[in-house]
């Protein structure tokens, strides 16, 4: 199974703090994020990525810790035991 | 190594005022764990609302040196949340005033200003146990990051409306801050921030910057994600 964990306001969206998906092969992180956005009740997808389908500046993805950011950005492969989590940080002080 | 947190200072009668200060937390945390507090440095990098109540409570139970840096100025908006200040400092620098009143709290505290901010030609004070990261933008803490001396513990926090995080990075063995959150930009205008969340992550940064101190940080390579609006906490691991 694939993890995917919300944090911060997309966790009091969706009302959930994870979900488990059954791996696809060679699927990717938009991919995946595309499936779980269909099995849940609250449209978060807007939140996280613009219209081009590119990543809002305000969240970071981690895979098993990583920042896509570092790997193939949302083309970053996800395979089965994988943990993506979704976390927008607050950024005062 | 600093001297005994028992010997500093004495009343008029002889007694030793320093025990009777830290009479209720060494109930809690022991003598011998005051007595590393005591032989601690800290630097604190930002005294605006985290930076006020950070450097206040590690003040306030007996930190030995406390390094701050700051180079900002008392701000209306600013007195909503940063504890040090009132309406009687507007327009005066923080640095100054974060000194007074600390040395006020607690002259056994060792209390170093710099003037300035964080930037390339920062140069990080030696001797250093931990490095609390009280900052207000990403660009500075990156930084702030990478100037943190090797093996040195960073305790980092941020809040924005009704959540926050802390996390504890390694220097040189955790990832740095500027790779975890890759991609994040500054938000534009001014973030929502208000005093009892400023006050519940500070509280947090504190314990932690304790654990640290000890040489058992809880939060190493995990950030602690708080939600007041349920009052929630996760981890999530970096």
């Amino acid at each position: 199974m694939v993890e995917l964990q919300f944090f911060g306001l997309l966790r009091m969206l969706l009302k959930r703090e994870r979900i488990e998906l059954q791996p696809v092969e060679k699927e990717t992180v938009a991919q995946l994020l595309a499936r779980a956005q269909q099995q849940l009740p609250y449209p978060f997808l807007p939140r996280l990525l613009d219209d081009a389908g590119g990543m809002h500046a305000g969240a970071i993805i981690l895979v098993n810790r990583q920042n896509v950011h570092h790997l193939d950005g949302l083309h970053t492969p996800v395979r089965d035991a994988d943990v993506v989590a979704i976390f927008p940080p607050g950024a005062g002080g | 190594m600093p001297t005994s947190w028992r010997s500093s200072l004495r009343g008029p009668g002889g007694d030793d005022l320093t025990e009777e200060r830290y009479a209720r937390q060494v109930l809690h945390w022991g003598e011998e764990n005051q007595q590393r507090i005591a032989a601690a440095a800290v630097l604190v990098a930002g005294v605006g609302g985290l930076g006020a109540t950070v450097s206040q409570l590690l003040t306030r139970a007996g930190i030995g040196r406390l390094y701050l840096v700051d180079d900002g100025i008392v701000d209306w908006p600013d007195l909503n949340r940063q504890l040090l200040y009132d309406e009687g400092d507007l327009g005066r620098g923080k640095l100054r005033l974060a000194g007074e009143r600390l040395r006020a709290i607690n002259s056994t505290t060792e209390i170093t200003l710099i003037d300035g901010r964080i930037d390339e030609h920062f140069v990080m004070p030696a001797g250093l146990n931990a490095v609390a990261d009280c900052l207000d933008n990403y660009p500075g803490r990156f930084l702030l990051d990478e100037l943190t001396p090797e093996g040195i513990y960073l305790v980092h926090g941020g809040l924005e409306g009704d959540h926050g995080q802390v996390m504890t990075l390694q220097s040189g063995r955790s990832q740095p801050m500027a790779a975890i959150f890759a991609g994040i930009c500054q938000p534009e205008g001014h973030i929502p921030v208000t005093p009892d969340n400023v006050v519940i992550i500070a509280g947090l940064m504190v314990n932690e910057l304790f654990a640290a101190i000890y040489g058992q940080p809880k939060l190493l390579n995990r950030c602690l994600v708080v939600s007041l609006a349920d009052f929630h906490m996760a981890f999530l691991d970096v």
